[in-house]
């Protein structure tokens, strides 16, 4: 995978630039079917807009995993995420066709902590829509 | 509908906190590769620490592990249930969907990982029922905050992970009975109780999350064939860019064609060099509250009393007036920093609101 980051080499302030995950509705089927979670507003467009949402929309798991995978690969030690809290502000819609949606998350490493730990503050978006906020990950790092 | 009062809910929850955390059964399966291959899969990872074993015994776990978000999969009851013990959030969420807070949203998701599962952990979950608050007024309707605490053992009887999950249980917004609102208002109701189902498991968590104020199920008459908003702004040349801004979702501000001055709220002609020459630049869409009003009365057509009016002052220097939603009243204050949110009013109309920037725990977004 990539290279593991160093406690030694990262300063607070420090950018970590930003990925595209795309989600399609096959992202979506798989996940429902890998997660054990298959609450009908992440497949059925019918029962998604009849409660008033835009569209199927991702699971919340699914987008705040993501957030984890972005920050584990970063710091290129799997073993690294100690803590991680989200807060769903917003839907991700995936809409059925070609190009379903693409989150996009960036993060900054927001302080140093003893024990090699850092805090690593993560936004994520779909389009306009914050889908994220209060995010953070604490990481060990190498 | 309502055969639960509020107070029989707030007796009940404090009884279910009472009894602390209550062991579920364990998973159904121990850690396996399988489900470890569909899961990052479906996430795309490709991460071979958590599926190529020669890899892995190299890694710093010196095995495969499971993804640490995976921690709830492993004890999902799937789509036919089967779950035979109580818990006390299944408990106290049915409670709440029979006092007619039926709508459901998770609003957050806390995980500590004291270490990743490996193959061939059984884990076993407890939860706890840990608090509900409200109820409170949200943009979604008025609603409480459910949270509980889950903790996954080892068969040693070790924490692997522990999680917390907060979800609004709402009232979703009642409408007119004409058209179809009050079909779709039934099928908003069950998918919510069939949402509403899912978290209360242990480990089960993920549902409407974020059903966001603006994308759909907050204004009034929310849900296929909204009622139209019963007040219309008035739009003329001096506030029809303004208006096509909102429509594009951003927050324009009028400029002078002169000498540049920014105004609000438009108007023909410049306050500081008289030139009727108008442009605009679109605002930054974050200010804080100069100052505000709680209306409680009198009534106002479409809208649900109490809400906030409030004069928030822009970076850019004007002070532009709008509603600030996503947080109870309480919360609101003179130098609050919020963002601009536009929200959709009926199927045509969209105004621009406010939000707090850095919303405490426990708001909607």
């Amino acid at each position: 995978m990539t290279a593991t980051v160093k406690y030694d080499e990262v300063e607070a302030g420090q950018e970590i630039p930003a990925r595209d995950f795309p989600v399609s509705r096959l992202s979506l089927v798989m996940y429902a079917g890998a997660s054990g979670d298959f609450n009908v507003i992440h497949w059925n467009e019918r029962i998604a807009k009849s409660v008033g949402l835009p569209d199927v929309i991702a699971h919340g798991m699914f987008t705040m995993a993501q957030g984890g995978r972005f920050v584990t690969d970063w710091a290129g030690d799997p073993g690294a995420v100690v803590d991680y809290g989200v807060r769903f502000s917003a839907p991700v819609v995936v809409p059925d066709d070609d190009q379903g949606a693409v989150i996009t998350i960036s993060g900054v490493v927001e302080e140093k902590l003893g024990d090699n730990k850092v805090v690593v503050a993560l936004k994520a978006y779909s389009g306009d829509s914050r889908v994220l906020s209060k995010a953070r990950a604490v990481v060990k790092l190498a | 509908m309502t055969t639960v009062s509020d107070g029989d809910l707030e007796a009940l929850a404090e009884r279910l906190i009472a009894e602390g955390e209550v062991r579920g059964e364990p998973a159904a399966d121990p850690v396996n590769l399988p489900m470890i291959r569909h899961w990052v899969d479906a996430m795309g990872d490709t991460n071979p620490i958590y599926t190529d074993p020669v890899f892995a015994a190299a890694g710093v776990h010196g095995e495969i592990v499971a993804p640490p978000a995976m921690a709830q999969v492993w004890t999902m009851p799937g789509p036919r249930g089967g779950k035979t013990t109580r818990s006390t959030v299944d408990d106290l969420l049915a409670a709440v969907n029979a006092a007619g807070y039926t709508g459901v949203v998770a609003t957050n998701c806390e995980q500590t990982y004291h270490r990743y599962a490996r193959l061939g952990d059984l884990l076993t979950p407890a939860t706890r029922l840990t608090s509900m608050i409200g109820p409170k007024l949200t943009a979604l309707g008025q609603g409480y905050f459910v949270t509980w605490n889950v903790t996954w053992y080892d068969a040693d009887g070790e924490p692997v992970t522990e999680m917390l999950f907060r979800v609004l249980k709402f009232r979703p917004r009642t409408r007119g009975e004409s058209g179809n609102g009050a079909a779709s208002r039934e099928a908003a109701a069950t998918a919510a109780r069939e949402a509403a189902s899912r978290p209360a498991a242990p480990g089960a968590t993920a549902q409407a999350e974020g059903g966001g104020p603006a994308k759909g199920s907050a204004g009034p008459g929310s849900g296929g064939g909204r009622r139209p908003y019963p007040l219309k702004p008035a739009k003329n040349q001096d506030t029809e860019f303004f208006w096509e801004g909102v429509a594009a979702g951003e927050l324009r501000i009028q400029r002078c064609g002169d000498c540049g001055a920014l105004r609000h709220p438009p108007g023909p002609m410049c306050l500081a060099c008289r030139s009727t020459a108008t442009g605009y630049t679109v605002a930054a869409g974050t200010g804080e509250v100069y100052s505000y009003v709680v209306h409680h009365h009198p009534p106002v057509p479409g809208r649900e009393t109490p809400f906030v009016v409030a004069v928030v002052a822009l970076p850019e220097g004007v002070r532009v007036v709008g509603n600030v939603v996503d947080c109870a009243p309480e919360d609101v204050g003179i130098g609050l920093p919020v963002r601009v949110t536009f929200q959709a009013m009926d199927d045509e109309l969209t105004l621009p609101m406010w939000t707090p920037l850095d919303e405490p725990a426990g708001g909607t977004r």
